[in-house]
């Protein structure tokens, strides 16, 4: 009794290690996956069940596993993770899952006993009062009690992204994946082999169905095989790499462990995701076994038969020297000669089929072998506590119990269509093997061996050599031998009949989620006949083993509850990842600082230096407001700031606006049609503030127009907008008009910008740029000159966006921070402040200037902000003309641009709060209170001392001077607020033009 | 992922476009003559249709011309790809089947995967 060695024919090395299990030392071979060192030390009980927190073991040997979930624990703490695929290494430390305090004793396992509460629909029926119980109560509680693993520290990428353009892409190293590599070897194809074990093989690896191939052994054949891959000039391999998604074209996503068997290195990735697109793809990702419902199925020690047959030959451990087999079908004859081979003596051999079915042959050599056989038997259940002890075996009616603490089930195969779903290839039902098989492909795809419901062996070689035909290349033929007369056949078994014992007798349909068979028949019985309804009712098939095992088994039951075939209930749709996939391998390399570029101006230094706080304004990092001191808050700073620059001056970095460069025969006809404004009889060597709107009528951005003559413009942007009004440009040049002979061209990065303004500018840029007449007469508002200076041209306009007298020097980076350094070297005696993108708003909100998106909301005109002095009324079109006539924009009562000031000077306006007529809310509200509009802008102006805002009023032109409320956060009263015009400061444009 | 033939630059990732929407709706020329609701018919109304569409796309990311495609909105099959310039197809010669990569029915939802 207990677990054997079988090392010497498999795939583990001699190489001891030692890891530890919830705190335990154990120890195993380098090699062993968590699963196979823990049965080799007989520990079959390694986690508690997801709901009912009932104890599970080892259920399988590979990515289906339902319940070997474990907690990594080095390694960042990585939860969720099969113990059937993470391979041990010196050191590795592990604990089970969802228990609590410890494996042996859990506290919440009385859920089980309370289970007749936790039936299908349990959360959606339970937790739905009394109000706030959901959040405060009913959730933390779920969540410690259900639930998996706990989640890693902290977020960590060790992955990188790799692309691969190939010819052909074979999807599982297997028998007929190695068959269809070795037809490809030497051709004109470029081919990519995907493993997800670390050694190729398959089912010769997994099993001993195979005996010889070509008379040789079948480890022989494989390295031969791989030795003429990689001898090869035109094919790859990927081992360690499971496919997880097979999208739309030819797409592949594969997901590639670099540390299997190995510490995470720091220095080195730990994941790579390969993203693939193929011209064919050719799909031998072979078959995965299901098992059997029947009453405690679910208990340690019950296992898949061709798992228990991997560990013996892939993993060289025999879990249970004799463990008794209980099949439907003819797969489980391999698993029984290869422990009779190895000296050991099955309890006993429990098979559904009857005599003809099972074969005269095979029923002798379970005679000869003593082996105690049941025909046209099924189990009832089992017993035990914690691990299996007594199997009840229903025969006749009777029932016969047996000692075994191992149960091997097999209950058929099911092709692994997931992939070939997700490529939105046809599925149909197969009466003979009792499953699903791949029928239509939908892209480029092939189906080789068992995927295609191929189990036949000895002839796989056949199959590939007709559907590989069309790609011309040479034909195989082998020599193969098998272990056993390869006939499949089956008898349909979903779920065995069983008594009711006590409450904590249970058949479980999904281990993972803790779904019962019946579940399903109440679930059914409440109404949910739709297998897709069912799924999410009863959770079957959404853990994250995705009901690998048992999904087609529902089908089974369902359609036998609903009177109907399977193919008519259908199947749940198959979506990728095929497996769990770390977050840390879609995130790649695109993490932190890496998962957007950082745009910064050439300033960017000095205004660290000199305490900037930074705003993230699209891709770019605006200084905020400058701290004088430490303890200087927002508040104070950006007060200093706006005052300094009205009695002063100050200075901006303005470059990150955009900047836009147009050029061509039709230069000024282009702009006519893209802005609002009218550009032909516009001076050369002059500027203009300018509007561009959708076709909608809705102004999507605006700028400065400098006009140097009819066939060249430089426009400014929004600092975010850039881009899309390049690229609005090019589509109206390309599509609508692509007889105009025009260039556009983004200059934003050629030139630094930087925006001095306050009564001293003219006064600081005189003595900066010497040769240059700023007097008001020769250098009056909105012009502009281009001059040498610092070996290099620069351009210096005349604008404002502070209301005050001010200048836009633009100059190339590279000169940029000497001029900066420059500006305020002479600018000292002045105490020109540097000011950022907060003050900047405020110094606009006073002069009533608007800010695209924050005033504007893509639902605002032209008209909507008094701006008809703007629109070129003349001409023939612009983009967004005809609709600024329509009848919705044409309204009164539309929002309209107005400024706000509280009655009470004291009192602040938030940004964001709704206009009302009313000063509080009515005791019982009856009819809703009106919404006028909201508060677009609200600062406290220092050079006015109180409170400034703009609002966005319906009808707000006709209620100046009128009495209204906004709401306010503090308290229930709203602040009562006077309707007056925007502009506060300078309405009469004095120090603008002086 | 789709596979899109830039007609300037070849084939390349999905990800390198962006789409534009409805193709071959061109922008009136004497929009003062069209009442509200011939001009909001351009402004606001574009065709969705299931099965053989006609539709813009810019290659953003890469050479950043316009082209048009057409392509099959129940399969996402780019059936066709020409320069703006040129003829667009004659919708007859695509074989509109309103068939979906699942097989999904004309009427109805679900997501059939089983052939019947």
């Amino acid at each position: 009794m207990g677990a054997k060695d079988n090392k010497k024919s498999s795939y583990i090395s001699n190489k001891e290690i030692s890891f530890k299990f919830d705190g335990k030392k154990y120890h195993g071979y380098e090699g062993d996956t968590i699963a196979s060192a823990l049965l080799r030390n007989n520990v079959r009980f390694v986690a508690r069940s997801f709901k009912y927190h009932r104890p599970r073991g080892i259920y399988t040997c590979g990515i289906e596993e339902p319940n070997g979930i474990v907690q990594i624990l080095n390694e960042h703490n990585e939860p969720n993770t099969r113990a059937t695929v993470k391979q041990i290494y010196e050191g590795l430390k592990v604990s089970s899952q969802n228990r609590w305090p410890s494996l042996n004793i859990d506290i919440a396992s009385i859920n089980n006993l309370l289970s007749p509460m936790f039936s299908a629909g349990f959360y959606y029926k339970t937790f739905m009062g009394p109000k706030g119980f959901w959040k405060r109560i009913y959730e933390p509680i779920i969540r410690r009690t259900a639930g998996l693993g706990k989640p890693p520290r902290e977020f960590r990428s060790k992955s990188i992204h790799q692309n691969h353009n190939v010819d052909i892409v074979i999807v599982g190293g297997g028998l007929s994946g190695l068959i269809a590599a070795r037809k490809l070897i030497d051709t004109q194809y470029d081919v990519l082999i995907l493993e997800q074990d670390s050694f190729l093989g398959g089912v010769l690896k997994n099993s001993n169905k195979v005996k010889k191939i070509n008379n040789k052994e079948p480890k022989e054949w494989i390295k031969e095989t791989e030795k003429l891959i990689q001898a090869s000039k035109n094919i790859k391999v990927l081992k360690n790499s499971l496919v997880t998604s097979y999208n739309f074209t030819n797409h592949l996503i594969a997901s590639e462990d670099k540390c299997a068997g190995k510490k995470i290195d720091e220095n080195k990735s730990e994941l790579t995701l390969h993203k693939i697109r193929t011209t064919h793809t050719i799909l031998a990702n072979g078959h995965i076994e299901r098992f059997i419902s029947f009453r405690n199925n679910d208990l340690p020690g019950v296992m898949l038969a061709s798992s228990f047959e991997k560990y013996i030959h892939r993993y060289g451990v025999v879990p249970e020297t004799n463990p008794a087999i209980f099949t439907n079908n003819s797969t489980t004859a391999t698993l029984l000669k290869s422990l009779i081979d190895l000296g050991h003596k099955p309890a006993a051999y429990i098979d559904a089929r009857n005599k003809e079915k099972i074969g005269r042959k095979f029923l002798n050599y379970l005679e000869k072998n003593n082996i105690p056989t049941y025909i046209n038997a099924e189990v009832e259940g089992c017993d035990g506590n914690k691990k299996i002890k007594t199997i009840s075996i229903r025969k006749s009616n009777k029932i016969i119990k047996i000692k075994s603490s191992m149960l091997c089930v097999s209950g058929g195969l099911n092709p692994d269509i997931h992939l070939f779903t997700q490529s939105k290839g046809l599925v149909k039902w197969d009466d003979k093997l009792v499953t699903f098989k791949p029928d239509v492909p939908f892209q480029n795809t092939i189906t080789l061996g068992s995927v295609s419901g191929n189990y036949n062996y000895e002839k796989t070689f056949e199959e590939i050599n007709k559907k590989l035909s069309f790609l011309k290349v040479k034909n195989i033929n082998l020599k193969i031998e098998l272990s056993d007369i390869n006939n499949f056949n089956i008898k349909e078994l979903w779920e065995t009949k069983h008594e009711k014992k006590s409450n904590w007798s249970k058949s479980f349909i999904d281990l993972h989620n803790d779904v019962t068979t019946k579940d399903l028949k109440q679930a059914v019985k409440e109404g949910f006949d739709r297998i897709e309804h069912l799924k999410r009712f009863t959770t079957n098939s959404m853990g994250t083993d995705q009901g690998k095992i048992s999904s087609i088994n529902s089908l089974g039951i369902v359609s036998k509850i609903l009177k109907k075939k399977i193919s008519e209930v259908g199947t749940t749709t198959y979506r990728p990842p095929y497996a769990p996939l770390s977050f840390s391998a879609i995130a790649g390399r695109n993490t932190y600082e890496f998962y957007d570029p950082q745009r910064k101006t050439p300033i960017h230094n000095w205004h660290i230096d000199n305490k900037a706080v930074f705003e993230d304004v699209g891709q770019w990092k605006r200084p905020w407001y400058f701290k004088k001191f430490e303890m200087e808050s927002m508040h104070l700073a950006v007060q200093r700031e706006s005052e300094q620059t009205r009695k002063t001056a100050g200075i901006l970095d303005g470059s990150t606006l955009g900047k836009i460069e147009i050029k061509g025969k039709d230069a000024l006809e282009f702009m006519n049609l893209m802005y609002t404004n009218a550009f032909t009889k516009m001076k050369p060597m002059t500027s203009r503030y300018a509007l561009m709107l959708g076709e909608d009528g809705m102004i999507k951005d605006d700028g400065i127009v400098c006009k140097f003559d009819d066939k060249h413009f430089i426009v400014t942007t929004t600092s975010g907008g850039a881009p899309k009004v390049l690229a609005d440009m090019e589509e109206y040049l390309q599509t609508e008009w692509p007889h105009l002979q025009v260039y556009v061209n983004s200059i934003t990065e050629q030139f630094s910008t930087f925006n001095i303004s306050g009564p001293k500018s003219r006064d600081i840029v005189s003595k900066v740029f010497t040769d240059v007449d700023f007097s008001n007469e020769n250098f009056p508002f909105m012009t502009f000159k281009v001059f040498d200076y610092m070996d290099t041209k620069v351009r210096i306009m005349r604008a404002s966006f502070t209301g005050e007298l001010g200048y836009e020097i633009y100059i190339t980076p590279n000169k940029a921070l000497e001029l900066w350094k420059k500006i305020f070297h002479f600018g000292k005696a002045y105490d020109l402040v540097p000011y950022g993108t907060e003050t900047m708003h405020l110094l606009r909100a006073e002069k009533g200037y608007v800010v695209i998106g924050q005033e504007t909301d893509g639902t605002v005109t032209p008209l909507d902000l008094n701006f008809n002095w703007m629109i070129g009324k003349k001409k023939k079109d612009f983009i967004g003309k005809r609709s600024l006539t329509r009848s919705d924009t044409s309204r009164d009562d539309r929002k309209q641009l107005v400024g706000i000031i509280p009655l009470d000077k004291s009192e602040f306006i938030e940004e964001g709060q709704h206009v009302v007529e009313c000063e509080r809310l009515p005791k019982r509200i009856t009819t809703p209170v009106e919404y006028l509009g909201h508060v677009s802008s609200s600062y406290h102006s220092p050079n006015l001392n109180h409170c400034i805002a703009m609002a966005m009023i319906k009808g707000g032109n006709k209620l100046m001077g009128s009495k209204l409320f906004v709401s306010s956060t503090y308290g229930t009263k709203n602040i009562p607020v006077e309707v007056v015009s925007p502009i506060f400061i300078d309405p009469e444009n004095k120090r603008l033009v002086s | 992922m789709i596979l899109i033939n830039c007609p300037y630059c070849g084939e390349r990732d999905q990800s390198e476009f962006s789409n534009g929407g409805e193709a071959h709706v061109a922008r009136p020329e004497n929009s003062e003559n069209l009442n509200d609701k011939e001009w909001g018919k351009y402004v606001f109304y574009r065709d969705n249709p299931k099965g053989i569409f006609y539709e813009r796309w810019v290659h953003t990311h890469g050479c950043r011309k316009w082209f048009n495609a057409v392509r099959n909105t129940s399969t996402d099959e780019i059936l066709k790809i020409y320069k703006l310039g040129d003829n667009p197809p004659n919708k007859e010669s695509f074989s509109n089947t309103l068939k979906t990569p699942s097989g999904e029915p004309k009427v109805g939802s679900g997501n059939f995967t089983v052939k019947k």
